[in-house]
Formats: structure tokens, sequence, C-alpha cells
């Protein structure tokens, strides 16, 4: 369990994260999802006691990390995964951190076994290929067998076989009833894993809610209709709760109205139609317009130039 | 003790029958025990201290009592008055060059985890922090002190001896002073080294640690004691080298220098100071 109240970090003039409040649950998967910037890390870093928070307080198993009487058996992160000595290898790089609360060569062994680094465990760690390294810091995560795992973008250079045991990881150790608290900055990555999603933007908590809930709130359908009568559909349509916009292509884009009342409102009045399609918004998009005001590094090309109606 | 006491905290499942144990103090020395001794570095880096304290010191004692000598310009012909003149300071001349590779080892154990970003994962796991400086200086003495003491006592009775046999002039361990300074010197190389973990930590770069342990608490002193007046001999006494060099020392030169006692008080201030800094500036700032 991991229970962050009001808290408030300054990085002088900029508020990397500015009073959030939230509480990780044991036994599903939380998703930690922000664009760039957003303050995820800086979150995590406070968590971990790495970062001394400006105000407000973060408790993991109901007191502060520093309390803990043996830290690494009650959370395990992975913040970076090349926050290794690049002259040490594999294997000890466990054993060294390991040994702070007692674990020895053979729990050394069993982990790098799990994550798939046994080949490679007497090799120095500077040599790792970032998928490597990424594994090493998920060794280190789940050396002391915590009750609470967090990592931060534990994808990032993993390939698509990677990408899935990493999954299927996270769900096991969340079944196991583990607190598992995972970061990312693309819906993608967590959309298939999380059981519960906490979205940060600019520093701020935009959305704490069941996937599930998250998922229904996005789903607004919307209707695309093409029609070589177009005005006069878009005239059809229109109501209180209608939204209707014009495509690059020329095809309406209704909100508010389905596909089937859309077809029968065309048939009534004998307009042709060329389309009409159910568009289900992506989970990605929905995240983006939730985040969209929130966004630290706009692109140097405006992103709105290229979908301009 | 706690030290038996275990934590089941995971609940049931990837681990045979793995239980943690309280983090202690002895823990978190362990931890650091282990770090020194798998890098590579540390290995080659003792092996150079010792050939220095006693590779030198050998070949200072034959160049002094002329079975070998120096074929380089400046340094050429008969031994020189002054290494006649002082027998333990040609004996000990390697260990004074031992003095700047073991200030440059103590820089790099104390800055090398935040160069490489370790130390997120060491407070992580040590989230108290202080038990982590306290392993690395107890590591780093436990491991330089006896080294550096055995290799300099072995190169004075190494020294002396082939001094003794070329007929040079020698002075012996139970002569006044001696083994106060050679035993000081041992210890004024190790306290020099830990100077340079705590900057190191304090730093968190090894250049710019090396280059203070290195300019500012070796050279930058004797350099201040040649170029400035007289009247501020009073206070460089006080500088680290210059009270360090009043323990290390056998002879004194009047009052251009502490008394040992004093000498060695001052020096372990300077010690105390440093890690103090560490310690204030480890436990404040983000990692
Ligand atoms: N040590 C620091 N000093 C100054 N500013 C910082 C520091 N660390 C983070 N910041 C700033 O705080 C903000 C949040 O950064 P943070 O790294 O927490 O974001 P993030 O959500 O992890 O982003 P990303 O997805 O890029 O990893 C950013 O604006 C960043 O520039
Ligand atoms: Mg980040």
């Amino acid at each position: 369990m991991i229970e962050v109240s009001e808290l408030t970090k300054r990085f002088g003039a900029v508020t990397a994260v500015d009073g959030i409040t939230f509480t990780v649950r044991p036994g599903i998967v939380t998703g930690f999802l922000g664009p760039n910037g957003a303050g995820k890390s800086t979150t995590m870093r406070m968590i971990l006691g790495l970062d001394r928070p400006t105000s407000g307080t973060a408790h993991v198993n109901g007191r502060p990390f520093r309390q803990a009487p043996a830290p690494l058996a009650e959370l395990g992160a992975m913040l970076e995964a090349k926050a290794v000595d690049k002259g040490r290898s594999a294997r000890n790089h466990l054993r060294a951190v390991g040994a702070t609360i007692g674990v020895g060569r053979s729990r050394v062994d069993e982990v790098l076994a799990m994550v798939g680094l046994t080949d490679v465990a007497g090799k120095h760690a500077g040599g790792f290929s970032l998928g490597m390294g990424q594994r090493l810091g998920i060794a280190m995560a789940l050396l002391g067998d915590p009750p609470v795992v967090m990592l931060d973008e534990p994808v990032n250079g993993l390939d698509p076989d990677g990408i899935l045991w990493i999954r299927g990881l996270l769900k096991s150790l969340a079944a196991e009833g583990r607190t598992v608290f995972v970061s990312s900055h693309l819906m993608s990555e967590v959309e298939q894993t999380a059981d519960h999603l906490i979205v940060i933007g600019r520093g701020r908590i935009l959305a704490d809610m069941p996937m599930g809930d998250f998922i229904r709130q996005s789903s607004q359908h919307r209707v695309s209709v093409m029609s070589p009568d177009a005005t006069r559909l878009a005239e059809l349509m229109a109501g209180p709760e209608v939204v209707v916009a014009t495509a690059d292509d020329g095809s309406l884009v209704v909100e508010g109205l389905g596909a089937r009342e859309v077809g029968e409102l065309a048939a009534a009045n004998g307009i042709v139609l060329h389309q009409l399609v159910d568009v289900a918004p992506s989970l990605e998009a929905a995240f983006m317009e939730l985040t969209a005001e929130s966004v630290v590094f706009h692109g140097s090309v405006d992103q709105q130039a290229g979908s301009a109606a | 003790m706690s030290e038996q006491q275990a934590f089941a905290q995971g609940p049931e499942g990837l681990t045979d029958g793995f239980t943690a144990r309280r983090t202690s103090q002895w823990r978190v020395l362990r931890s650091e025990w282990i770090k020194l001794l798998t890098l590579r570095s540390t290995w080659i880096t003792l092996i150079a201290i010792v050939a220095v304290i006693i590779g030198f010191g050998v070949l200072s004692a034959l160049v002094a009592s002329g079975s070998v000598t120096p074929s380089s310009s400046n340094g050429g012909g008969p031994p020189t008055e002054a290494m006649r003149r002082n027998p333990l300071n040609t004996v000990m001349s390697g260990a004074n060059l031992a003095v700047l590779i073991v200030a440059v080892l103590g820089s790099i154990i104390g800055a090398r985890e935040f160069a490489s970003g370790l130390i997120r994962t060491t407070f992580s796991a040590v989230p108290r922090r202080l038990p982590v400086l306290w392993a690395k200086l107890m590591v780093f003495v436990g491991v330089l002190l006896p080294i550096v003491l055995v290799a300099i006592v072995a190169v004075f009775f190494l020294g002396m001896s082939l001094l003794a046999s070329a007929d040079a002039q020698t002075v012996a361990w139970s002569d006044d002073g001696v083994a106060r300074s050679v035993i000081g010197l041992g210890c004024y190389i190790v306290g020099l080294g830990v100077i340079g973990l705590a900057l190191g930590t304090l730093l968190r770069g090894t250049a710019a640690s090396i280059g203070v342990v290195i300019g500012a608490v070796i050279f930058v002193p004797a350099l201040a004691t040649a170029l400035l007046p007289e009247s501020w001999d009073e206070v460089l006494k006080y500088l680290p080298s210059n009270a360090g060099a009043a323990f290390t020392t056998a002879s004194q030169s009047g009052g251009a220098m502490l008394d040992p006692g004093v000498g060695a008080a001052v020096f372990v201030g300077w010690i105390v100071l440093a890690v103090a800094c560490a310690a204030w500036v480890i436990k404040r700032r983000d990692a």
C-alpha cells in the first residue's frame, strides 16, 4: 500500500508535483500515466525518500519509507535501469545491495533466473543492452520479495517479447496480493495490464479511477458519415445534444447520435449515404485529450496542423 | 538482538523460503565491503599503493647508499647531501607519493555512486542514508590502514637495512620520534583518503573532489607556506598538510610546526569537519 497525501515538490520556480493525493492498493496493478515531465518520476522519488517533498507526505505500508526496518523487503523499486556501477557484474551488484537485508547467493541467482539474466550474471553490467539493464533493474526490485513493487517506465527499451513478459510479471505480482505501481507515458503500455489508473499532468492528478470506468467514460461513441448531401444532413441532425464537425475528407463526425439514428434519419429524408461508421476513440486518444492542456513539452511542429478540419 | 529477527513481508509466491533481515549498520557494512571488493580497480589501486610505498622507498635507499646511480640529468651523480642527512625521508619517499593515490582512491569511492546513479539504488535500500556513509568510511579505513601501515613499516626496515649495508646514515625504530612519525605518516595517508572520500560524497564528482583534495588540501598549504610572508605562519600551521607534517616528521624544526600531539589533534579536526559536512549534505540533499 502506498499513500500519498498533499505531496508537493518544487525545483526552484518549477512545481514538478503540485499537491497530489492518491492511494495505491494491493492486489491490483495501478498504472501511473502522464506525458513527459508530468511529475511521475519525481513522485516516485519522493515515495522512496530520494527527493525531499516541499510539503506533504508519502507513506509505504503505513509509514514513511525511511522508517522501514528492512527497506528493500518492503518496497522494491526500479527508477532508472542503468543505475548500476559499470564495473561490477550483475550478480555482484545484486549481492552487494541485497546484503543490506541479508540476501544470500541463492536468492540472487533465483532472481537472476526469474528475469532471464542467468547467462550473463557474471558479465559487467556496463556492457548490458538497454533491455538487459531493464531486467537487472527489475531483478533488484524483486530481490527482497517486497509486498510493494514500484517501476518507472519498465517497458522502455524492451522488445515485444520483453513487453509481454513484463505484463505477465506485473499481473502475477498483483495476483499474489502485492501492490504494483507502474508508470508510463503511453496508454497503450498500461491499457491491458492496469486495473486502476492514475493520470497526472503538470504535477496534478487528472484522473484516479478503475480502468473500466476510464474506458466507459472515454468511449463516447462518435459516428462518421459521408454523404454527397452533407450540408442538408448536418442541418437535419442538429439538436441541443448533438455536435457535428466536418473532417478533412468532407465526412461529418457526429457526437450524440448513434449510427442507427443517423441512418434512419437519412433514409426518412431520402439522403444518399456513401459511408456510415461507428468510431470508438482509442484509450490513447482519450488519455491525450485528458492531458492535452497539461503537456509540458509540445513538439516544435504544431500537432494540430495535420488534422485540422 | 534484532539481527536474527526475520521479516516475512512478501506474500507467498515467487520465492522458496527467502526471509529478509532487518537492515542494520552491520549489514550495510557488509554491503559496502562487497561493493569495494567486487571492483577490479580497487585491487589494482591497492597493489599500486603497496608497490609505490615499498618500490620507491627501496629505490631511494639504493640511490642514497650509492648502490644505484640515477641516470637522469639533474638527479645524476652521487647521492645528495640532503639524502644522506635524512634517512627517514629517503626511505619514506614512496609513502609521500602514495598520499596522492590514496586521496584519489578516497575521492573515487566517495563520488563514484553519484556519477553512475547507483546511489539511488543504494539509498532506496538504506533510506536513512547515514549508515551508508559510515559503512563506506569504515570499509575504507579498515582496508587501507592495515595495508598502508604494513607497507610503510616494511619499507622502513627494508630501507634502513639497505642504507646500513652501504654504511650510510640510518635511524633506528627506537630513536626519538621515529616510530611515531612512521606510524603517523601511515595514519596521515589514510586520513587524507578519508577527507577525499568525504569530499567525494560532498561534491558528487570524482574529478572535482580529486582536484579539491589534491589541490586545496595537499598543494595549496605547501604553496602558501612558501609564498606568504612569515607573519602568516601561525595560521598556516593549522592547515591539514602542515598539521600532518607536525606528526609525520621525526625532527622538530623549532617553532615552525605544531607539537606532534597538537598537529595530530588538528588533523583529526579537519577529518571530522569534512565528514560532518558530508554527513549533513548526504542527509539533506535530494539524491
Ligand atoms: N532535479 C530536478 N531539478 C529541476 N527540475 C526537475 C528535477 N527533476 C525533475 N524536474 C522537473 O520536474 C518536472 C517533472 O519531472 P519528472 O521527471 O518527474 O517527469 P516525468 O513524469 O517522470 O516525465 P518523463 O515521462 O519524461 O519521465 C519536469 O518539468 C522536470 O523538468
Ligand atoms: Mg520519468
